[in-house]
């Protein structure tokens, strides 16, 4: 139960930090927050001889307020520094302002020791299927900010993990940055998890919303994502396509929920079957859904 | 690439060398020896290892020590302003000691700066806010109760230590019944709140668990597992591991004695390394010595090992199933011990009963998961002895088995017992830690330590036995009890252990809390091959108990008899020889349902809450000591000459105590060698000894840690040493009394007679102002005689239970006795359970440190809630543990325990030293019911196996929509 003898870069820039992934390949990885990275290395799930620390990469941290220019983030956006930790999220007052609904995953996280180390970008790019961010980030509409030689790419965030720890990146590339969009009236988001203890366990499956009303009070844009219960967090396109138009009531919520148990594919593991957490993702995505609603029409008022 | 660092500890510079890969845990403990940070888990889980770094806390198991370089890192022993050379406690620190916020002391220094964390950026934190602080910090002994008390109330301690504030409502410390209401406040010490003697040691950071002892020349030992559940081993190839650079030694089989080991006698099973077989993932197959534990791990990694595999048995249908595979041979059908007990006649008894019912009820596989892993160090002094510091709770057979298994002397066998962080009945039995890091020691002549990883301890086990419990209740129309049968299959995984004795206390315990006229048991303890299970607190009663109480339920139910009330129709009396021949003096049982039927508002929300919303009833009690001890003090002179044959009576007395006076006379040295695990004992005794000497406690020192300082006591299980070490210690210290008498009636110029010791003093009955020091008695003595020692032992007495097979398990001078309601919310669209609240009363005799009794509550209602809802080792199908870490294998943290209301009722035991009995195991008993009870109350639907998992209970209620129209059965408030 040691941290295996690997040898440690360290390094002040993403350039260097790049060109040393660069120079080990495969046998390097990035120590961020070290959570999970620790954890893994002590316990043999990950094998690796390199790890390339990022701690004095001052400008991965940090939260700012940015003027939007891409489809997705017309409007002004929060830039969350890959290395911010979740206690440094869950207090930046940017935060509070413009992407509230973080907050209810950043409390249910792991542990206050764990959030203090933890950062947003090891969240998502260790790309565990039980993550508590990527859910809540993708139905908030947030886009990853990748990093290369060439320049940064920015993609949508659902589009980040491709499979139980993998992800999109590319040699050469770090993921930077997220890019969540600010909030805006007539849109309201929420985050709802299942665990079996009340303090420090991961979740057995979870459920975030984010939702867009017109005027009228229709859906413009529905984004139920599904953590835990698919080898990526998924968001459910057809949710949106089932019930854009429609207003949110119960038969709206109804729907969702059926069509997100369909769309769950998950496992049976020690925390639960897989026909349990069915029936756990209907129950989350009404609750997330009735919270978002119910944010829209704070947003308004 | 070592790396020299400065790292900023505690306002000091420290310039060290340290590996890019060390974290900052094992530098702290074993570059800066600052071993306050404990690891306890080394994955991030548990929190013991937290320290602040930026004022921040984190687990320093999860950081490398680099990353830290040049930041302020503050550990346990950072904290309090230093005077005069001496940290002083801060507030925080003094509300701990205080308030009840320690036991085992292990979770400590992290909960503490966890907790400081908090204060520091928020001074007036509400309940919720602290509770989300400390979800990071596990803590097995206090049930978080006494924690949240001291971050409540560490204002109070600003500017002084005072003492804790009275406990709103609950057991006024003090309150001495019947044998002091002649003489009101007659005694001192007995009968007080008074904090742990070893607090300030405990929330410092400077208790010294086995695992922060270095001695020098240690090496580091570690054991290789077996990966297969069931084989014989073709061929070990120990090269590569001999030939890695830092290696000292590696063993295997056939480097140890070929005696077999155990726990009963008659069931030594177990070696010390396979000699050939495997019988669970996890069986110690071999072991290495090397310069530091990261070279021995790597070691035991590079044996290599060839099985045949052998087809495992899991369960215990499996096991017992006609051709099934043998675990061991010896035992036919797998079945290890089998009980077969019938007093009256149950069938009669059924047939002529108004109701019965038979239910089937399964219990789970729990573990102990003391915050303290299991640790060991071993050496041999030159002339010959072991010397061995293990974290047990059992001193002495760790001794016995030792010298048994070495082929030497017991009095050739030193234990010392550093702080131990916790057991549960987990440290009850010899280690394969300890044998092992003697056989090492032995072959490299240098001391070897030992500890085990959060998944070895799983390996390990010894853990609760599941048990699998066909259960017939039969009552007349009025519900009174006149026959009950029970059988039970035990699955006690590969070896026998404490298992014999935990059959017997499947049957034995359960008709000393009701009446039952006719009674019968048939048990069997099944070996499979898992991990093999072991006494774990209320020692195979838990399970029982919650099938019988679940049970008596139901048919309270089906007779529209409220459950209290039937509780009451069948109590047990003081006084009685139940039908099983335990011999019960006193009880209080049915003050204890009064009680809780009224503190808990019971009439005013039985069957009158919402649904999801319910509550219940459980009851239990336990023995306050075992009567008859695991072998009876036959010695075993030589190896060839055998033990002495075995028999019913103790050749020796069961808990032995002696009280040396320092020759001013002014303190007092308790030698017993009762174990200190957490639970309080060395408190308790030294309160005892105060009292009986007549000096303040403060002026008693407790050597309960060395056996060659402290006579034998058999160990902290069986819930035996109030009863039975406070025996022997204030025999030992009124025979120091008598002692003194001649010269004090000297010096007061009276009878011996005449002389009593109270407050440091000694006087003339009757008039206390005819007085002397207490000391200079002492002095007088010690001038004329030399030492003045006194000693002082305990036997069980004579008589207890009957000449049946099996009638020694249960006996005991007292018994105990208990009841728990509980309220719960289930969340219906889930099945998740909160537990919300529980009240508690106990018949424990009367208590000698009332905090202590309200600890060992509050930590019994936590632990086994968080048994009956979340906690479960679970195997795949190849044996392998899916969940040997503490996320995995989930215990209640802060934020899952329920708000508690302990309290006591009146009660004294004549057979008990100041009236007191037990209440460490007995209370556990009834929380299992009470939780089961609630759920089903507020739910409709019974689950009779455990856990009682969410997925249980939305399963049962979707099969109760689909099977029936009907919402709710009776027992459900709005039915």
């Amino acid at each position: 139960m040691y941290v295996p003898e690997i040898e440690l870069h360290e390094c002040d820039s993403i350039e260097q930090a790049a060109a040393l992934m660069t120079r080990y390949g495969g046998e390097a990885r990035l120590l961020a927050g070290g959570t999970d990275l620790l954890v893994d290395l002590k316990t043999q799930r990950l094998r690796t001889s390199h790890l390339v620390s990022l701690r004095r990469v001052a400008v991965l941290r940090g939260v700012t307020l940015e003027e939007g220019n891409g489809p997705r983030s017309a409007g002004a956006f929060v830039r969350i520094g890959a290395l911010t930790t979740i206690n440094e999220l869950d207090a930046a007052p940017l935060v509070r302002r413009h992407c509230a609904p973080l907050l209810d995953a950043t409390r249910e996280m792991a542990t206050d020791q764990v959030r203090n180390l933890a950062t947003v970008g090891g969240n998502l790019a260790s790309a565990v299927p039980c993550a508590d961010l990527p859910p809540i980030l993708i139905a908030l509409g947030a886009t990853a900010v990748i990093w290369s030689r060439a320049g940064e790419r920015v993609i949508p965030l659902e589009t980040f993990c491709v499979g139980p720890r993998q992800t999109a990146l590319q040699q050469g590339e770090l993921l930077v940055a997220v890019r969540v969009p600010a909030a805006r009236a007539g849109f309201g988001a929420a985050y709802a998890r299942f665990a079996l203890r009340e303090g420090n366990a991961i979740a057995v499956a979870s459920v975030a919303a984010g939702l867009a009303l017109a005027d009228d009070g229709a859906i413009s844009e529905l984004r139920i994502v599904l953590g835990a219960v698919a080898p990526t967090p998924a968001l459910v396109a057809k949710a949106n396509t089932a019930l854009i138009g429609r207003p949110v009531d119960d038969e709206a919520i109804e729907r969702a929920a059926s069509i997100a148990r369909q769309a769950a594919s998950p496992i049976s593991d020690i925390r639960g079957s897989a026909e349990y957490r069915r029936e756990l993702v209907d129950v989350l995505t009404r609750r997330a859904l009735a919270a978002a609603a119910q944010r829209v029409r704070e947003n308004r008022t | 690439m070592t790396l020299v660092r400065t790292l900023l500890v505690n306002g000091q510079r420290h310039t060290l060398a340290v590996e890019p890969f060390d974290t900052l845990l094992d530098v702290l403990r074993d570059k800066l020896n600052l071993t306050g940070a404990k690891k306890a888990c080394n994955v991030g889980d548990c929190g013991a290892c937290t320290v602040l770094v930026d004022g921040r806390p984190v687990n320093s198991c999860l950081v490398l020590a680099v990353e830290v370089e040049g930041r302020p890192i503050t550990t346990i022993e950072g904290l309090g302003e230093m005077r005069e050379g001496v940290r002083e406690l801060e507030p925080l620190q003094k509300a701990f000691v205080h308030e009840g916020g320690i036991q085992c002391g292990y979770c400590t220094p992290g909960m503490v700066m966890a907790a400081t964390a908090l204060l520091s950026r928020n001074p007036k934190p509400t309940t919720d806010e602290i509770k989300n602080a400390l979800a990071g910090n596990l803590c097995r002994c206090t049930g978080y109760a006494g924690i949240v008390r001291a971050v409540q109330r560490c204002e109070n301690y600003r500017d002084d230590g005072t003492c804790a504030a009275k406990r709103d409502g609950a057991h006024v410390p003090g309150r001495i019944s019947r044998e002091s209401a002649a003489e009101p406040g007659r005694y001192r010490s007995v009968g007080e709140s008074l904090p742990r003697i070893d607090a300030v040691d405990k929330v410092t950071g400077r208790a010294l668990y086995t695992a922060d002892i270095r001695l020098p020349g240690m090496i580091y030992g570690k054991i290789l597992g077996s990966t297969i559940a069931h084989g014989t081993i073709r061929r070990i190839d120990v090269s590569r591991a001999a030939a890695l650079d830092g290696v000292l030694a590696v063993i295997t089989g056939a480097d140890v004695p070929d005696t077999t080991y155990g726990v009963s006698p008659a069931r030594y099973d177990e070696h010390v390394l396979a000699k050939q077989k495997v019988r669970h993932v996890g069986d110690p197959v071999a072991a290495v010595a090397a310069i530091d534990e990261r070279t021995a791990e790597r070691a035991v990694a590079l044996i290599d090992v060839e099985y045949d595999e052998l087809p495992a048995v899991l369960d215990v249908f499996e096991a017992t199933a006609d051709g099934a595979p043998l675990v061991h041979e010896r035992y036919a059908r797998n079945i290890g011990t089998e009980v077969h007990q019938h007093f009256g006649d149950v069938d009669a008894a059924f047939a002529r009963c108004d109701h019965v019912r038979e239910e089937v009820f399964t219990g789970n596989h729990i573990y102990q998961c003391p915050l303290e892993p299991h640790a060991a160090i071993a050496r041999w002094d030159s002339d010959g002895t072991l010397v061995l510091y293990t974290s047990t709770q059992a001193p002495h057979y760790v001794q016995y088995m030792l010298a048994h298994v070495f082929h030497i002397p017991v009095g050739r066998v030193r234990v010392i017992r550093p702080a131990v962080g916790g057991g549960f009945g987990g440290k009850a039995a010899t280690t394969p830690l300890d044998l092992c890091a003697a056989v090492l020691s032995r072959k490299t002549g240098r001391p070897v330590t030992m500890r085990y990883s959060r998944e070895e301890m799983f390996h390990y086990g010894r853990g609760r036995h599941k048990q699998h419990m066909t259960f017939k209740l039969g009552v007349d129309r009025d519900g009174r009890i006149q026959a009950f049968s029970s059988e039970i299959y035990l699955d006690g995984g590969a070896y026998s252990s404490f298992g014999v004795a935990t059959a017997y206390y499947a049957g034995s315990m359960i008709p000393t809390l009701y009446h039952i006229p006719n009674y019968k048991y048939d048990g069997y303890r099944v070996m499979t091959n898992k991990p093999a299970c072991g006494a774990m607190r209320g020692h195979g009663v838990p399970q029982p108990r919650f099938a019988f109480e679940c049970l008596l339920n139901m048919i309270a139910d089906d007779l529209s008899i409220d459950p209290v009330e039937i509780r009451r129709r069948n109590a047990m009396d003081p006084n009685t020889r139940t039908v099983n021949d335990m011999d019960i003096q006193s009880c209080e049982f049915r003050a204890t349902l009064d009680a809780v039927e009224k503190k808990s508002g019971w009439r005013s929300k039985y069957g009158r809450l919402p649904p999801g919303r319910g509550i219940g009833i459980g009851c239990g009690g336990f023995v306050s000591g075992a009567g008859y001890c695991i072998y009876r003090g036959q010695v075993q002179l030589s190896h060839e000459k055998g033990p002495e044959p075995f028999q019913k009576h103790s050749i020796f007395p069961h808990a032995n105590a002696i009280v040396k006076i320092s020759e001013d006379g002014m303190a007092a040295v308790c030698m017993i060698g009762a174990a200190e695990i957490g639970q309080g004992s060395d408190t308790v005794l030294a309160q005892i000894c105060a009292e009986s000497l007549g000096i303040p406690v403060s002026r008693v020192r407790m050597r309960s840690e060395d056996s060659d300082i402290s006579p034998i006591d058999l160990g902290a299980y069986s819930s035996r040493v109030t009863l039975m070490g406070g025996h022997a210690v204030s025999r030992a210290a009124a025979a120091v009394v008598e002692m003194l008498r001649p010269y004090a009636a000297k010096l007061l110029g009276c009878e011996s007679s005449e002389v009593r010791a109270r407050d440091g003093k000694m006087f003339v009955e009757g008039d206390a102002s005819r007085s002397v020091d207490w000391a200079e008695a002492a002095r007088k003595y010690f001038n004329e005689n030399g030492p003045l020692v006194g000693s002082g032992c305990y036997k069980p007495p004579d008589g207890l239970g009957g000449d049946y097979k099996g009638a020694t398990v249960g006996t005991s001078p007292a018994y105990s006795f208990g009841s728990a309601v509980c309220e719960v919310s289930v969340d219906l669209e889930t099945g998740k359970v909160r537990v919300e609240r529980f009240t508690d009363y106990h018949d424990c005799g009367t208590p000698i440190n009332p905090q202590a009794v309200h600890g060992q509550v509050e930590g019994a209602i936590v632990m086994t809630a968080g048994e009956t809802i979340m906690e479960d080792v679970q195997f795949d199908a190849k044996g392998r543990i899916l969940n040997p870490n503490l996320h995995g294998y989930l215990m209640m943290s802060i934020k899952d325990a329920p708000e508690i209301f302990s309290d006591l009722v009146d009660s004294y035991e004549p057979r008990g030293p100041f009236g007191a009995k037990e209440i460490g195991e007995g209370a556990t008993l009834p929380v299992l019911g009470a939780v089961a009870h609630a759920i089903a109350n507020a739910t409709g639907v019974w689950i009779k196996d455990l856990p009682i998992t969410p997925e249980k209970i939305l399963a049962a209620l979707r099969e109760r929509q689909r099977t029936t129209d009907v919402p709710a059965a009776a027992a459900v408030g709005t039915a």
